[in-house]
Order: C-alpha cells, then sequence, then structure tokens
C-alpha cells in the first residue's frame, strides 16, 4: 500500500471520527466550552444536588456546626490526619456505591473531600450520595492538602462514635 | 505470524467485535469516559475531552473496516498503535500505582493490572497478524 494512501485513509477515519464524535455530542461541547466542567466531569443537569466549593466556603460550613464531613481517602490516611469531627468513607479504591445507608437528614448538607486537586475520590463519593438521594452535597477540591495548610481544625483520631 | 486464511477471519472478527464493543460502550457515557481518562494523569482536561469525543468513534469505524476488509492495513494499523498508546499507559500507571479503572468498557470498566496487560497484548497480537497479513495481500496483488 503506498504511503498516499495510507494518509488518504488515516484522513478519512480521523475526520470521520471527529465529524460524527462532535455531531453525536454536541450539546456536551457547548457545555464544556461554556466551562460547565472545569473542575469535574460531572454533568450538573445530571446532578444538581452537587457543587464544588473552595477553603473560604467550606470553612464557613464548618463554623455552622450543622454540616457534616465526609472523608473519601483510605482508612491509613484518615487516621494519619483528617479535618475535625469528620467521617471515613474510603472511596479510593474505585468504590462506586456506599455500603449501608448514611443516617444523616437526606436535606442536610454534606461536605466531601480527600487529599486534594489531584485527588478523584471525593467525585465518586458524592456521586454515589447523590444516587442515595441526598439533595445538597458540596464537594471541598482543595480537600486535606489545603485544609491543613491553612491550619484549619482537624484532628489525628479515628472520631467516628 | 499466521497466515491461514480462516483464523485471520476469526482474529478480525474478535479484533473487530472488541473494539466496536468498547466504543459503543463509551459512547454510552462520554462524561464518564473522560473522567476515566482524567484520572490517569497523564492529559489535560483539554485532552481528555477531545479524546472521550472522537476515541470511541475511531475504535468503531476501525472495528467495523477490519471486519469488513475495507482499509484493511489502515485500520488494523489504527487499532496496533491504539493498543500500542493503552500497554504504554497501563504499565505507567501500574508503576505510579494510580489505582483507577481503566475507562476501556465505559461503565463495565474494569481496574487496570496485570491481567489488562495481558489482554491488551493478546489483542495487539491478533491485530499485528491481520496488518501484517493485509500488507502481505497488498504487496502481492502489486507485484507483476
Amino acid at each position: 500500500m503506498r504511503f498516499k494512501a495510507f494518509v488518504f485513509q488515516l484522513g478519512v477515519i480521523v475526520c470521520l471520527s471527529v465529524v460524527i464524535g462532535v455531531s453525536a455530542n454536541l450539546s456536551l461541547v457547548k457545555q464544556y466550552l461554556n466551562g460547565d466542567f472545569n473542575q469535574s466531569f460531572l454533568s450538573p443537569k445530571d446532578f444538581p444536588s452537587i457543587q464544588f466549593i473552595g477553603l473560604a466556603e467550606a470553612e464557613d460550613l464548618f463554623m455552622r456546626g450543622d454540616v457534616l464531613f465526609l472523608d473519601s481517602r483510605a482508612e491509613v490516611k484518615f487516621l494519619e490526619g483528617h479535618i475535625l469531627d469528620a467521617i471515613n468513607i474510603p472511596f479510593e479504591g474505585g468504590e462506586r456505591t456506599v455500603h449501608g445507608q448514611l443516617s444523616f437528614p437526606r436535606d442536610g448538607t454534606l461536605v466531601v473531600y480527600c487529599d486534594g486537586n489531584e485527588c478523584q475520590s471525593s467525585i465518586f463519593l458524592a456521586k454515589a450520595l447523590a444516587e442515595q438521594g441526598f439533595e445538597d452535597i458540596r464537594v471541598f477540591f482543595g480537600g486535606w492538602n489545603e485544609w491543613i495548610t491553612a491550619g484549619l481544625p482537624s484532628s489525628k483520631k479515628n472520631d467516628l462514635s | 505470524m499466521i497466515c491461514h486464511k480462516t483464523v485471520l477471519w476469526v482474529f478480525r472478527l474478535v479484533v473487530g467485535g472488541v473494539f466496536i464493543w468498547a466504543g459503543l460502550l463509551k459512547i454510552l457515557g462520554p462524561l464518564e469516559f473522560a473522567q476515566d481518562i482524567a484520572n490517569y494523569r497523564v492529559f489535560s482536561r483539554d485532552i481528555s475531552f477531545v479524546i472521550a469525543i472522537v476515541l470511541p468513534w475511531i475504535e468503531i469505524l476501525c472495528g467495523v473496516l477490519v471486519i469488513l476488509g475495507i482499509f484493511r492495513t489502515t485500520s488494523s494499523l489504527v487499532l496496533s498503535g491504539l493498543l500500542v498508546a493503552f500497554l504504554v499507559l497501563i504499565t505507567a500507571t501500574i508503576l505510579r500505582r494510580i489505582d483507577v479503572e481503566c475507562g476501556c468498557f465505559g461503565s463495565l470498566g474494569r481496574r487496570v493490572d496485570f491481567l489488562l496487560l495481558l489482554t491488551d497484548s493478546i489483542l495487539l497480537y491478533l491485530t499485528l497478524n491481520i496488518f501484517v497479513s493485509s500488507l502481505k495481500q497488498n504487496h502481492e496483488s502489486a507485484s507483476p
């Protein structure tokens, strides 16, 4: 097969794939260009109960006192240090479901976090909680690293009661 | 390399079928696939999104072409290239000890581990056989 023929055939395959792919996902492409997926690929339309928050809002919610913080890291990391009064629901092994029901009002506010910007377990946990019917889930994207760097209240013990 | 026509035809069915199936599953959940790609921590968010939108269709098109025997050399080479890229990515992920789902089959995805490495290696062997046989066929038909 000649090189020109190969390039032509490759071009046809790639161009067709791009055209079909963009056409089939036009609404997603528009959402992406609007910045809907800047922090994760969770669609706000599919998961309206999930919001992404920064350190300031996470601290405000902590001070409110009626918000439950959930740590999605592995238990070992949780025991080394976590946000004060947070509960550990490990989701680092690629878990997709929360085993058992979380004893907390469905309309209460949950804040989910993991290590920081690089980890994704908080998003997986947030999705699982949304699917369980929780209506107000905030994903604290800066996570444990940002919290401890800011010197905010933390604990090094397992505070599960 | 295997030359037997029937065996190669079975290879084409298997390889084409696997990639068509994988592509279709990814099309059902493009955002999940984009998130799976981002989880590898290799590509930027923009690149992850573009790959998630375009790659499934490359897989499906090449899968169909391989089965039908149209553009066979090019399509089998593209699929071989994809498999090599997957193998490099899987190996790097295992070495970096990143625990992620491979995203290979959408929501039916499996973890990145040595078994996945083996599966993709076998697929690569089949695909390379298809590629080499089609090259030979092109060469023979071009010869006087």
